[in-house]
């Protein structure tokens, strides 16, 4: 089936949403409180049978400026602009008998993020709000056990958020000091070979 | 050994210290300690075509307690850390270690939040074998370069004893 | 929501629910639960394929259930990718799923092409699918070897890394690496393949189809192997559905989904191959369809060498394709003398053009694209956003392994401990991909 007939569909069966296809991709923005209704239906009506993928992007609020790291990159960051401050939790769905996909965007506030749990409608759901919830900080109420999943239990801070930093070590050669040639290093410990 | 914080350092001991250094890295079993993409290359290095048997290597103890030489082959993740140092708590001495590949001797291309910034910030290393990831023949040259390592150590190094104790000079 | 109760009453004996992290072992290990024990099967083990923790609770030798703990290769790979640019993304992305790495550059560069607008040229294509479909080969081997090995037939780890060791030397004479290639670039390939590439891959091609009865010799009527794989990891359709599972464990359940016939990418869909599927869901079938996938993927690649065009094997474009010829000198691989002649002496605007694509990079039409892969494991997606600069904005990985570590728990229930080894190798999890 045609993009153009899934978005008809989606449209007739799940009113009042914005619809939007761009990339040869269908996206549709689901506020928060409808986002279970809608999975249940795009599962059960339109056979929507696979959650292929849930995921978090930050879109930070205000003009925002990405932490130089001129120690890991030496390069200058981008600046994200335009005052958003959400956290867009993303939904990729696939109907293995239509061979179509769809994508459902549900944008919370980055202060506090909530979305209800998908676990009930899909079950695969759950290692990825557990990866959302560690990376993003967005809970799910309704999820069997949210907790960490990558990072280890006592770690504090969600890091792929915007505002957190990529962490590493100054590599930065200091005051231009040159690396001897091998021949004229010394080493700790001779290797006779 | 306890024994060889006892024993007299100099030339009196010279001829047992070669045979038990011969002995030694002769036959090193490495522990698994395979993490990442280093892992499958120290497999392949493991395997038929260059073959680690004929260094008497060949058997990878999966209990460190058996085993001699831990070769860190792959990124060490902040979850990981502790577990490393615990597996090389767990091995007896002696021991050596070996990191394998760059992510092991230094965190890497990954200079970021979640990996160890190299392997050395927990364990002492012997020998760093570079690479992303390094050819079975490097690592082989890494190994075979710490068998001469080996082969030159003295009972009076201190290298048996444990990091947190004093040695007897 | 508020945060799980941690607190001892609810880690007290008769507590209904268990909270398994890696704090508190101590309180859950003394909590001994209906006669159950809790055996942790920790992320060093030489039969959990990789850095995967199972905390498994055992009533004698039978498993109750199991908990799988994930992390412990966590690269940040995602998050570092948005501090590079785009090139730069494609040696991130290969390391993910170590075994595959083909399969992640390629559909990270498919990625990024749509959002740019273009198509690589039909000769990357296929060269594309080549070494995709090698990879394919190359990675089931590696499962044979490891399944094997993890379940006693140890020579099958030699057979299988033999065989591997020809696809990497062919993969080493092309891109210059066994393994994470950073070869295949957006817009096309870093450079070309060598004048003996055709030759070279019929000649593995025959090779590798000959080995294939070999393995089925050792494996597929082995009384041992059949006791130890038939009837084991049962894991349905439904169920896979449930669970989000695709690749080579939702074929074995009978279902033929394959993206490489119904979403096909790189040009794949003008060869002729079958998508092998079983009826058994359990560890055999999953081992009946990889061995038939290895044979099917050889077929692709002889049809692919044959219909091989000729051509440029990176985009037209001057803004966004790769700059620099590389080529074979006396010091190694490098830009060749006759380019660094032409940016240093004859051309300022190359000279400038070659400084700014290798430093800052091209920059990426603003939007998101979701493009996915059939590797050998499932489907492989990237979910790759832009804002419009040289960065990307968000590289999320859909990788098909993190996705099938969540049946292990129902797929082993009632088995015993050493058929969890079964199951879990037979899902062919690479924790590369999992932990990301």
């Amino acid at each position: 089936m045609t993009l153009a007939d899934l978005e008809a569909d989606v449209r007739a069966g799940l009113p009042g949403l914005d619809t939007a296809v761009a990339f040869g991709e269908l996206t549709v923005q689901v506020p928060a409180d409808r986002i279970l209704d809608v999975l249940r239906r795009l599962r059960d009506e339109l056979d929507f049978d696979y959650l292929v993928d849930l995921s978090g992007v930050h879109w930070p609020g205000g003009d925002h400026m990405i932490d130089p790291q001129l120690s890991t990159t030496g390069w200058p960051e981008h600046r994200v602009l335009g005052g958003r401050g959400v956290i867009e939790v993303t939904y990729h769905l696939l109907s293995t008998e239509r061979n179509v996909r769809v994508r459902l965007v549900v944008a919370v506030p980055d202060t506090a993020p909530e979305v209800p749990s998908a676990t009930g409608v899909y079950p695969t759901a759950n290692y990825h709000e557990r990866e959302v919830y560690d990376f993003f900080g967005v809970l799910f109420p309704g999820h069997p056990r949210l907790e960490r999943i990558f990072m280890p239990d006592d770690w504090v801070g969600h890091p792929q958020r915007k505002d957190y930093p990529l962490g590493g070590v100054d590599t930065q050669y200091q005051g231009g000091q040159a690396v001897p040639p091998p021949d004229e290093r010394v080493w700790s410990r001779e290797v006779a070979r | 050994m306890g024994l060889e914080e006892r024993l007299p350092a100099g030339i009196l001991l010279t001829n047992l210290e070669r045979f038990v250094n011969w002995g030694r890295s002769s036959s090193l079993w490495p522990a698994t300690f395979g993490l990442a993409c280093c892992a499958i290359e120290m497999m392949a290095t493991g395997a038929g075509h260059y073959d680690l048997a004929r260094f008497g290597m060949e058997v990878f103890r999966a209990s460190p307690r058996q085993a001699d030489l831990m070769i860190v082959a792959g990124r060490v993740s902040q979850k990981m850390a502790p577990v490393l140092r615990r597996i090389y708590d767990q091995m007896a001495d002696p021991k050596w270690v070996l990191s394998m590949g760059v992510c092991a001797s230094s965190g890497g291309m990954f200079n970021n939040y979640a990996i160890l910034q190299g392997v050395d910030h927990i364990v002492p290393v012997d020998m760093y074998v570079p690479g992303c990831p390094p050819r079975p023949e490097m690592l082989m040259d890494g190994i075979i370069k710490l068998h001469d390592k080996i082969r030159q150590e003295h009972f009076a190094d201190g290298r048996t004893a444990h990091p947190d104790q004093p040695v007897d000079a | 929501m508020t945060a799980p109760d941690r607190s001892a009453a609810a880690l007290a004996p008769d507590a209904d629910e268990l909270f398994l992290t890696g704090a508190d072992w101590e309180e859950i290990a003394d909590a001994v639960h209906d006669g159950t024990i809790t055996i942790n099967m920790g992320p060093q083990h030489p039969s959990t394929h990789g850095v995967l923790r199972l905390v498994l609770e055992l009533e004698a030798e039978v498993v109750r259930s199991v908990q799988p703990v994930i992390g412990y290769l966590h690269t940040g790979i995602e998050k570092n990718a948005e501090y590079r640019t785009w090139v730069q993304g494609v040696t991130f992305v290969t390391r993910m799923d170590y075994l595959a790495p083909f399969f992640n550059e390629v559909a990270y560069c498919l990625a990024v092409e749509r959002l740019l607008g273009i198509e690589a040229p039909e000769r990357a294509q296929t060269i594309r699918v080549i070494l995709m479909e090698l990879n394919r080969v190359a990675s089931h081997l590696v499962w044979l070897a490891t399944t094997g090995l993890e379940l006693g037939a140890i020579s099958m780890m030699l057979y299988g890394f033999r065989e591997r060791e020809a696809i990497l030397d062919l993969f080493e004479s092309q891109s210059g690496l066994r393994m994470n290639h950073a070869y295949v670039r957006p817009g096309g390939l870093v450079q070309d393949v060598t004048p003996d590439f055709a030759d070279r891959v019929r000649g593995l091609v025959t090779e590798l189809g000959s080995r294939i009865p070999e393995y089925e010799d050792l494996l597929l009527k082995n009384p041992i192997w059949l006791e130890r794989t038939q009837g084991i990891g049962i894991l349905d359709a439904d169920q896979c559905r449930e669970f989000g599972v695709t690749g080579p464990v939702l074929r074995s359940a009978g279902v033929a989904w394959d993206l490489r016939k119904s979403q096909p990418y790189c040009g794949i869909e003008q060869y002729e191959f079958d998508v092998p599927t079983d009826t058994g869901a359990d560890a055999y079938a999953r081992f009946l369809v990889r061995m038939e996938e290895i044979r099917q993927s050889l077929r692709i690649v002889s049809q692919a060498v044959d219909a091989l065009p000729g051509g440029e094997v990176m985009v037209a474009d001057q803004k966004i394709a790769w700059p620099s010829k590389l080529g074979l000198g006396p010091d190694g691989i490098g830009n060749t003398p006759e380019y660094i002649r032409h940016i240093m002496g004859e051309s300022m605007e190359a000279l400038i053009h070659h400084f700014k694509l290798v430093t800052e990079g091209f920059a990426v039409p603003a939007g998101q694209v979701y493009q996915a892969v059939e590797s050998p494991r499932g489907e492989l997606g990237y979910h790759v956003i832009s804002n419009g600069t040289t960065k990307p904005y968000r590289v999320h990985v859909r990788d098909p392994s993190f996705v099938h570590i969540q049946p292990i728990d129902v797929m082993t229930r009632g088995h015993l401990v050493a058929d969890l080894v079964a199951v879990v190798a037979s899902l062919d999890p690479v924790m590369g991909g999992v932990d990301r």
